[in-house]
C-alpha cells in the first residue's frame, strides 16, 4: 500500500551538552511516515524516541535537520503557530496519562476543544460523543482518581482525538497497564487508524503493539537501525 | 484561531480551589487578615470623626498605626506569592499537558490570574467585613455602637468597594511573578517533571 507523506523527518540531528559531553540523542533521522500509516518506534531506553517525538510534536527544536507536517517545516512556526499545531494536528497519549485531577472526564476531553476557540456546548458534545466511542459513556462525570488505570487511558485517548488531529503521538501508551487493558487500548487504538484513516505513531517495547502495526521503526543510538513492515 | 475565554478559565480555577481547598483557604485568610486590619482602622478613623463632628472633640488615629497596615498588606502579598509558586511546582506535568495539547503561555497566566482574583475578592470581603466588627469593637465604647448608623451606608459601601479592589490587585500583583514562572515552563521538561 502507497500513502502520502504526512510526516518527514530529513537528516534530523539533536545534540545536548551535557557537562563536558555532547549527548548526541538523535544523530541524523530519515524517516517518512504516510497518511493513515500506523507506525511502532522501538528502540532501548536512551535510543532517542522521546527526544524523536519531541520533536515531530514540536515540543522541542532539532540541532539541525528538518521536520515536516504536511509539508511544513515545522522550525520556522513560532510559538503561536506551533501551539496551533499541537492543539489542531497533533493528539498526544501519554505513558502516565496525564489528564488534569481537578477536572472530570468529559471536561478533559474537552480541554484541546477549549484552546481551539470552540464554543463550550459544541466542545462538551464532542467530549461526550468520543467518551462514548472508547466506551465510557457511563463514566462521564467521573475524576481520574475515580477511574481505573485502562479508563483514564481511555479518556486521555478521547481528549487525543478532540480536535479531530491527523496524527497521534503515542509514548508507551500501554507501559503503565495490565495485559488485558493494555490489549484493550491497542485495539482500541488500531481501530481508530483503521476506521478514521489515522496516523499512529506510537512508541513502544509492547510485542503486541509491534505486531498490530504496519511498520516497525528500529532505533539505536539516536539513528534509524532498520525498518521492518509486517 | 486559538482562543480562551475568562469562563473557561473562571471554570478550570474553580476546580482547582475546590481540589486545593486547604491552601486557598490559607491565601483567603491572610487577604481577610491584612484587609480586615486595613477596614477597621480606616473605618475607627471615619468612626472618630464623625463623632466628634457630632459631639466635638478631636479623635482619631494615629498615623504609625497605618504603617502597621502597610506592613500586614505586605506579608500577605509574600504570603501568596509563596502560596502560589508552590502551586505552580505542584502543576508543573499539568502545565506541561496543557501546553502540548494546544495551550498558549497567555492561556496558563490566566489561568493563574483568575484564581488570584477569585482569592482577592473573597478574602476581601470577609475581611472587609471582620474589619467593621473590630473597628466597633474598639470606637464603640467611646463613641457609643450606634456610630455606625450615623456614617451614612454610602460611606460604608465606598470602603467595601475600595478595600475589596484593593485586595483584588494585591493577589493579582502577588500572583503575576508564580504565573509568569509557570507559562514560561518549557513543554519536554515539564511533562518529565516528577514532585
Amino acid at each position: 500500500m502507497s500513502y502520502d507523506t504526512v510526516i518527514e523527518l530529513r537528516n534530523l540531528l539533536r545534540y545536548y551538552q551535557m557537562g563536558n559531553e555532547n549527548v548526541k540523542a538523535l544523530d541524523g533521522v530519515n524517516l517518512n511516515i504516510g497518511r493513515g500509516e500506523y507506525v511502532s518506534i522501538v528502540g532501548p531506553s536512551g535510543s532517542g524516541k522521546t527526544t524523536l517525538f519531541n520533536l515531530i510534536g514540536g515540543l522541542d527544536k532539532p540541532t539541525d535537520g528538518n521536520v515536516f507536517i504536511d509539508g511544513v517545516d515545522i522550525s520556522q512556526l513560532d510559538a503561536y503557530e506551533l501551539a496551533w499545531l499541537r492543539c489542531r494536528k497533533i493528539g498526544y497519549i501519554f505513558q502516565s496519562f496525564n489528564l488534569i485531577q481537578v477536572l472530570t472526564a468529559v471536561e478533559n476531553v474537552a480541554l484541546p476543544t477549549v484552546f481551539a476557540g470552540t464554543p463550550t456546548n459544541e466542545g462538551t458534545r464532542k467530549a461526550e460523543k468520543l467518551l462514548e466511542m472508547v466506551g465510557l459513556e457511563d463514566r462521564i462525570h467521573h475524576r481520574p482518581g475515580e477511574l481505573s488505570a485502562g479508563q483514564q487511558q481511555r479518556v486521555a485517548i478521547a481528549r487525543a482525538l478532540a480536535n479531530d488531529p491527523a496524527i497521534i503521538l503515542a509514548d508507551e501508551p500501554t507501559g503503565n497497564l495490565d495485559l488485558n487493558t493494555g490489549m484493550e487500548i491497542i485495539d482500541l487504538l488500531h481501530g481508530l487508524n483503521k476506521s478514521q484513516g489515522l496516523t499512529l505513531v506510537a512508541a513502544t517495547h509492547d510485542l503486541k503493539m509491534i505486531k498490530a502495526s504496519d511498520r516497525i521503526v528500529w532505533m539505536r543510538d539516536g539513528q534509524v537501525e532498520k525498518i521492518e513492515k509486517s | 484561531m486559538i482562543h480562551f475565554s475568562l469562563m473557561d478559565a473562571y471554570r478550570l480555577g474553580i476546580g482547582y480551589i475546590r481540589r486545593r481547598f486547604q491552601r486557598t483557604a490559607i491565601n483567603v485568610t491572610s487577604i481577610a487578615l491584612a484587609n480586615s486590619f486595613l477596614t477597621s482602622l480606616a473605618l475607627s478613623d471615619r468612626f472618630y470623626q464623625t463623632y466628634s463632628a457630632i459631639e466635638g472633640g478631636t479623635l482619631g488615629i494615629d498615623a504609625y498605626q497605618y504603617w502597621l497596615v502597610a506592613v500586614a498588606l505586605i506579608v500577605s502579598v509574600v504570603g501568596i506569592t509563596n502560596a502560589m509558586l508552590i502551586s505552580v511546582y505542584e502543576r508543573t506535568r499539568e502545565i506541561g499537558t496543557m501546553k502540548c495539547i494546544g495551550a498558549l503561555d497567555q492561556h496558563i497566566v490566566m489561568l493563574f490570574l483568575v484564581e488570584a482574583v477569585i482569592q482577592g475578592a473573597t478574602g476581601g470581603l470577609i475581611g472587609y467585613f471582620l474589619g467593621v466588627l473590630a473597628a466597633l469593637a474598639s470606637v464603640g465604647f467611646t463613641t457609643g455602637f450606634d456610630i455606625i448608623f450615623k456614617v451614612g451606608s454610602l460611606d460604608l459601601a465606598m470602603f467595601l468597594v475600595g478595600t475589596t479592589m484593593m485586595s483584588i490587585i494585591l493577589s493579582i500583583v502577588a500572583s503575576l511573578y508564580p504565573a509568569w514562572r509557570a507559562s514560561k515552563l518549557p513543554p519536554v521538561e515539564a511533562l518529565r517533571y516528577e514532585l
